[in-house]
C-alpha cells in the first residue's frame, strides 16, 4: 500500500482517503475475539481507521525476553483490523503513556543503571545511549511483525514528548531507526502541548486536544475551552504547510483517576454533545485524520494500570469497556457516515464576516463537491436564532454544532442551503438517496423550489428529478437514526447493531428493515430467544473462606525468598508485581520502625498486625510521600527475635507524562531506632497467585471463593459483571479463573462493578476474592470467617444481543 | 514537577512588559499555551524581593483580583490569547538592567506552574 500526503489529506493508493479512527488497546480488551468484536463495531459505525498503541511493558517482562502468544498475540490483532477492513495507526512508543504501568516502559528497563527512561529527567533532557539500544531491541521486535500487515498507514514515534531545550537528536534517532526497519508510511509525533513541537523531526505534524481533563469543569459554561481546537488550522499551518492536519487523539471521552467522580459522571458530563462538536469543529478547521481518543473502552486487569487509574478504563468511550455501544457511538456514527458519503478531504477556509455571542461560525469550500459547507455551534444555554452570513435564519438547540451544506449538486437536485443535517447516502450513477435528520426547527432550500421543513415523521420523504436522474431525500428521527446502519449500498433500520459481515444484533423481538436502490425495502422479523430474566443481577452463593496469607504466620518458612541490600524498593529488587512481601527478624531492643512505602501497605510483628495504611494521597496532583514512624515495646516485640512482615500494594509505577516513570514503589524507606541493619528476604505476588494453597493461621488476607456458570452460544453477545454494591470490605483483588481482573478499594467510591473480560470466561468459572482488611474490622478468626461466607457478590448482565444472520 | 516544559511556559510573559512603579513594579503575561484556569498565585519574586499573594493583583479582561482572591473555589479563566497585567506593590525591586522574574501560579490541571525570565525595565 502506497500511503502519500499533501497539505490536505492522506492519499492512499492513489485516492484521497479521510482517515476516521478510534483508538483500541488491544492490552485491555484482551484476545483476538474482543478485538474482533470490537472492531467489527467500529466499522459498523463508519470508522475506517483503529490507532493501536503497542505496549512494550506488557511484552516484555526480562530485557531480550519478548511474549507475542496468547492474549498478548499482536499478530492476530492487526489480522482481525485487516480482515474487518480497518486501516491502522501504529503507536508502537517506545513511550505510550496511555495511563499504562510506567507509561509502556518495561520495568526491567527504570532500573538499569545508565539509562534515562525517554532521555529527560523531570523536563530537563538527558541523552542516554543505553535507552536507545534498549529502543532498538523493542522496535526489532515489533517492526517485523507491524511490517507483515500493509493497511498500515501511519507510524508514531514517541507520544506527548518535550524536553526544556528540546534537542532534536532523539527524535531524529527514533526516525531513522524505524526507516531502517523498513517502515515507509509517514511517521508522526503526537504533541500534547500542540505548540508545533517536533513539526521538522517527522513526515505530518500531529497533537492531541483534551478541551476537557478536570471532571469538575463543567465545559458547557466554560465553552472558550474550545479555543484551541477553534484555532487549529493555524496551528498546523504554521507547524507544517505542507502535512494534512491530523489531530491525532481527538477527545472522545476522558479517564477517571482513584480520587475521581466515576464514569457516570463523566458520561452524562461529556454527552453526546461533546463529541459532537469536537468532530465538527475538527471539521471545520480542515481536519481531515482523526483519531477518536478513545473509540473503545477498556479494562486494568493484571498490573496494566498507572497509579493513578483503577480497573474500570472505561473512558466514557463510544464503544463501552464492556463492548456496548453508547450515546457518543451513535453521534460517531451519524458524523462517519456523512464524511463516508461526501468526500471532505480537499477543503479551503472561506473569509465571512460574522459575529454573534458564543455562536462559531466557519465557512470551507469543499473543491471535491464544489460546494460551501457551513459549519455553526452554539454555546448558548438556550434556544439559539443564528441570522447567517448568506442571508438565512437557523435555530440551534443549546451546546448543538451542525453541518450544512451550501450550493450542494445532487443528481436530481442542487440543495441551495439545507440546516437539516445529511446523515447518509446511497446512490448510483442514475439516482440516489440521501437520508436527512428530522428537526422541527430545520428547513430545506432547493434551487427552483419552496422551502421544505424537515419537522417530519420517520421514513417521510420526497425525490427530485434534473435530466432524467433522481435524488429521493428520507427523513430519520434521532431515535431511528441511532438504529439505522449504512453497510456498502444497503441501508438496514431498527437494528441495535450490525457487523460488517451483515449480521443484525437486536435486544428484543425486533423487524429489521433493508433499503437499497435496486430492490427498496425488505423485511424480516428477529425473534430473540428468551434472555430478559437474565438482565437480572443474582447473588452468587459463597462456596468457600480461607485464610490466604501464610506468610504472616509465624515460623512461615521463607528461607527461599530473595535477600535484598540496603536498597528496599520494587525497582533496586526486581520485584514488579502489584503485591510484594518483606520478611526479616528484628531484635526486641529496638523502640521505633520508621517506613514509607507506595501505595497501600501493612506491617505486621508475630503474626499480629501493627500498622495498616493506605499512603495514596494525591494533593496538588502530586503523589505525597508519607513516613511513618510506628513506637515498639515489649507488647509487640514479645520475643528476642521478632518476625516483621511488611506487605506493600503497589498501583503502578508513574504513566511518566509529567512525573518520572522510575519513581520508586514498594517499600521505599526503612530504618529502625535505634539504628541497624537489617536484612529483608523478598517475594512477590499473594500466596494464591504463586499456588501456595495452605491456609494461614491469620486473617488479615482472606479468599473468598464462588463459581458460576456461562452459556456461551455463537449467535448471542453478552457483557457479565460482578457487583460490589452491598460488598462491606474496605479493599479486595479479584481473581477471575486465576486471573487478576480487579482491584476493589471502598473509600474511594469510583467502581463497584467489575467487568468479567470475554476472554477470561468459561462455561464453569472460579471466582476468587482475596480481602485484605483490617485487624479490627476482623474481630474473632470464626466470626471474621462467618462474616466473609455470607457477603453478597453480585452476577449481573450488562447488555445480551442476539445476532441474526 | 511541571507538566509543562519551561520554554512553552515562558511564552506566556510579554518580553518588555516589565514596568518599574512606584513602590513596586508590573508585568504582563498573555495566554498563547491554550485555554486554562489560575487556581492561585503563590508568589513573585523580582530580583531578591518577594511579594507575597496579598501584595499582587492580577488585572484582566475588566476584573481586578489580589493573589489572595484567586483560588480553587476562586479561579480566573484565561483564554487562549487572552492578556493580564500583574501589579506588584509595597516593595520596591526593579534594577536597572536586566532584572530576574519569576512567577508561581498554580493550574487545576497543571498543578505548580513555574514562570522563570529575564526582562528589562
Amino acid at each position: 500500500m502506497e500511503v502519500l500526503y499533501d497539505k490536505y489529506s492522506l492519499i492512499i493508493d492513489g485516492k484521497r482517503v479521510f482517515i476516521r479512527s478510534g483508538a483500541f488497546h488491544y492490552f485491555r480488551t484482551p484476545g483476538e475475539n474482543m478485538a474482533r468484536d470490537r472492531f467489527q463495531k467500529m466499522k459498523a459505525a463508519g470508522y475506517n481507521a483503529v490507532d493501536i498503541y503497542f505496549n512494550w511493558n506488557y511484552h516484555s517482562i526480562r530485557r531480550g525476553e519478548y511474549d507475542f502468544s496468547g492474549v498478548k498475540d499482536v499478530r492476530k490483532v492487526l489480522k482481525a483490523a485487516q480482515d474487518v477492513g480497518l486501516f491502522v495507526i501504529a503507536r508502537p512508543g517506545p513511550f505510550i503513556n496511555a495511563e499504562v504501568n510506567a507509561g509502556g516502559l518495561p520495568f526491567w528497563l527504570l532500573r538499569m543503571e545508565d539509562v534515562v527512561p525517554r532521555n529527560r529527567i523531570g523536563t530537563e533532557y538527558k541523552y542516554s545511549e543505553k535507552y536507545m539500544e534498549c529502543i532498538a531491541e523493542w522496535y526489532d521486535q515489533i517492526i517485523p511483525i507491524i511490517k507483515e500487515f500493509d493497511n498500515v498507514i501511519l507510524f508514531q514515534i514517541e507520544n506527548e514528548y518535550a524536553t526544556d531545550t528540546m534537542e532534536e537528536d532523539y527524535m531524529r534517532q527514533l526516525y531513522n531507526m524505524v526507516r531502517e526497519r523498513g517502515i515507509t508510511c509517514p511517521i508522526f509525533h503526537n504533541d500534547a502541548y500542540f505548540a508545533g513541537l517536533w513539526a521538522d523531526c517527522v513526515d505530518i505534524y500531529a497533537l492531541d486536544l483534551y478541551p476537557y481533563i478536570n471532571p469538575n469543569q463543567n465545559w458547557k459554561q466554560d465553552n472558550f475551552c474550545f479555543d484551541t481546537l477553534d484555532n487549529v488550522e493555524d496551528i498546523f499551518r504554521c507547524a507544517k504547510e505542507n502535512s494534512p492536519p491530523f489531530i491525532a487523539e481527538m477527545q472522545a471521552g476522558w479517564f477517571d483517576k482513584w480520587d475521581g467522580s466515576g464514569y457516570k459522571h463523566i458520561r452524562e458530563a461529556l454527552g453526546d454533545e461533546h463529541i459532537n462538536i469536537m468532530t465538527k469543529t475538527a471539521l471545520s478547521q480542515g481536519v481531515t485524520l482523526f483519531n477518536h481518543y478513545m473509540a473503545v473502552g477498556g479494562t486494568n486487569w493484571g498490573d496494566l494500570a498507572c497509579d493513578e487509574v483503577y480497573t474500570s478504563y472505561e473512558f466514557a468511550a463510544p464503544i463501552d469497556e464492556f463492548g456496548v455501544p453508547q450515546k457518543p457511538y451513535f453521534k460517531s456514527k451519524e458524523l462517519n457516515y456523512f464524511l463516508e458519503s461526501f468526500d471532505l478531504t480537499q477543503t479551503e477556509p472561506k473569509d465571512i464576516d460574522f459575529y454573534q455571542e458564543n455562536i462559531y461560525l466557519k465557512v470551507r469550500h469543499d473543491l471535491i463537491n464544489n460546494c460551501d459547507w457551513l459549519f455553526v455551534r452554539n454555546m448558548n444555554s438556550e434556544v439559539t436564532e443564528v441570522n447567517l452570513p448568506c442571508g438565512k435564519t437557523i435555530i440551534l438547540k443549546p451546546y448543538d454544532m451542525k453541518i450544512c451544506p451550501i450550493n450542494l449538486n445532487l443528481l436530481g437536485c442542487e440543495i441551495e442551503f439545507s440546516d437539516a443535517e445529511i446523515f447518509a447516502r446511497i446512490r448510483n450513477e442514475e439516482e440516489e438517496t440521501v437520508f436527512l435528520m428530522a428537526d422541527s426547527f430545520a428547513n430545506i432550500y432547493i434551487k427552483d423550489c419552496e422551502k421544505l421543513s424537515a419537522n417530519r415523521k420517520n421514513y417521510d420523504n420526497f425525490s427530485m428529478t434534473k435530466n432524467g436522474k433522481k435524488t429521493q431525500f428520507v427523513f430519520l428521527t434521532k431515535e431511528l437514526a441511532d438504529k439505522t446502519w449504512k453497510l456498502d449500498d444497503k441501508i438496514i433500520f431498527n437494528a441495535d447493531y450490525i457487523l460488517p459481515n451483515g449480521a443484525v444484533a437486536v435486544e428484543k423481538n425486533t423487524e429489521i428493515a433493508y433499503y437499497d436502490l435496486q430492490y427498496k425495502y425488505s423485511t424480516k422479523v428477529c425473534l430473540v430467544d428468551e434472555f430478559r430474566e437474565v438482565l437480572k443481577e443474582k447473588i452468587l452463593p459463597i462456596a468457600g473462606v480461607d485464610y490466604c496469607s501464610p506468610e504472616i504466620d509465624i515460623d512461615y518458612d521463607y528461607s527461599n525468598w530473595k535477600k535484598i541490600g540496603n536498597k528496599t524498593d520494587s525497582l533496586s529488587c526486581e520485584l514488579y508485581d502489584e503485591f510484594v512481601w518483606y520478611k526479616t527478624k528484628i531484635p526486641n531492643t529496638l523502640t521505633e520502625i520508621t517506613l514509607s512505602a507506595r501505595h497501600l501497605f501493612a506491617v505486621y510483628i508475630n503474626g499480629k498486625e501493627i500498622l495498616n495504611r493506605n499512603s495514596y494521597k494525591l494533593e496538588k496532583l502530586q503523589d505525597v510521600p508519607e513516613t511513618i514512624s510506628v513506637p515498639l515495646n515489649n507488647n509487640i516485640l514479645t520475643n528476642d527475635l521478632n518476625e516483621l512482615t511488611i506487605l506493600v500494594q503497589n498501583l503502578g509505577f508513574d504513566k511518566g507524562f509529567s512525573g518520572d516513570t522510575n519513581n520508586p514503589r514498594g517499600l521505599v524507606e526503612f530504618k529502625t531506632t535505634p539504628e541497624i541493619p537489617v536484612e529483608f528476604s523478598v517475594c512477590e505476588k499473594l500466596a494464591l497467585e504463586r499456588r501456595d494453597w495452605r491456609e494461614s493461621d491469620n486473617p488479615y488476607l482472606t479468599k473468598i471463593t464462588a463459581h458460576f456458570d456461562i452459556e456461551f452460544k455463537d449467535n448471542v453477545f453478552f457483557a457479565h459483571y460482578i457487583s460490589f454494591e452491598d460488598f462491606r470490605c474496605r479493599r479486595a483483588t479479584i481473581y477471575l479463573n486465576g486471573i487478576k481482573i480487579g482491584r476493589y478499594i471502598k473509600r474511594t467510591h469510583v467502581q463497584d462493578k467489575f467487568y468479567l473480560i470475554n476472554e477470561f470466561l468459561k462455561p464453569h468459572n472460579t471466582l476468587e476474592i482475596v480481602v485484605w482488611e483490617k485487624d479490627r474490622n476482623t474481630k474473632s478468626l470464626w466470626g471474621f470467617k462467618f462474616d466473609m461466607k455470607n457477603v453478597k457478590i453480585k452476577l449481573g448482565t450488562f447488555k445480551k444481543y442476539q445476532l441474526f444472520k | 514537577m511541571a507538566i509543562v516544559p519551561e520554554f512553552l511556559i515562558k511564552r506566556i510573559y510579554q518580553k518588555g512588559s516589565l514596568k518599574k512603579l512606584e513602590n513596586g513594579a508590573s508585568v504582563v503575561l498573555k495566554n498563547v499555551l491554550g485555554p486554562g484556569f489560575i487556581s492561585g498565585f503563590n508568589y513573585v519574586k523580582i530580583n531578591e524581593v518577594v511579594f507575597e499573594p496579598k501584595d499582587v493583583k492580577f488585572i484582566t479582561n475588566g476584573q481586578e483580583l489580589l493573589g489572595t482572591e484567586v483560588s480553587e473555589d476562586n479561579q480566573i479563566a484565561f483564554r487562549l490569547g487572552q492578556s493580564g497585567t500583574l501589579v506588584m506593590t509595597g516593595q520596591e525591586c526593579v534594577a536597572e538592567g536586566v532584572n530576574k522574574i519569576i512567577i508561581e501560579a498554580m493550574n487545576p490541571e497543571a498543578g505548580k506552574v513555574i514562570l522563570s525570565v529575564e526582562d528589562n525595565a
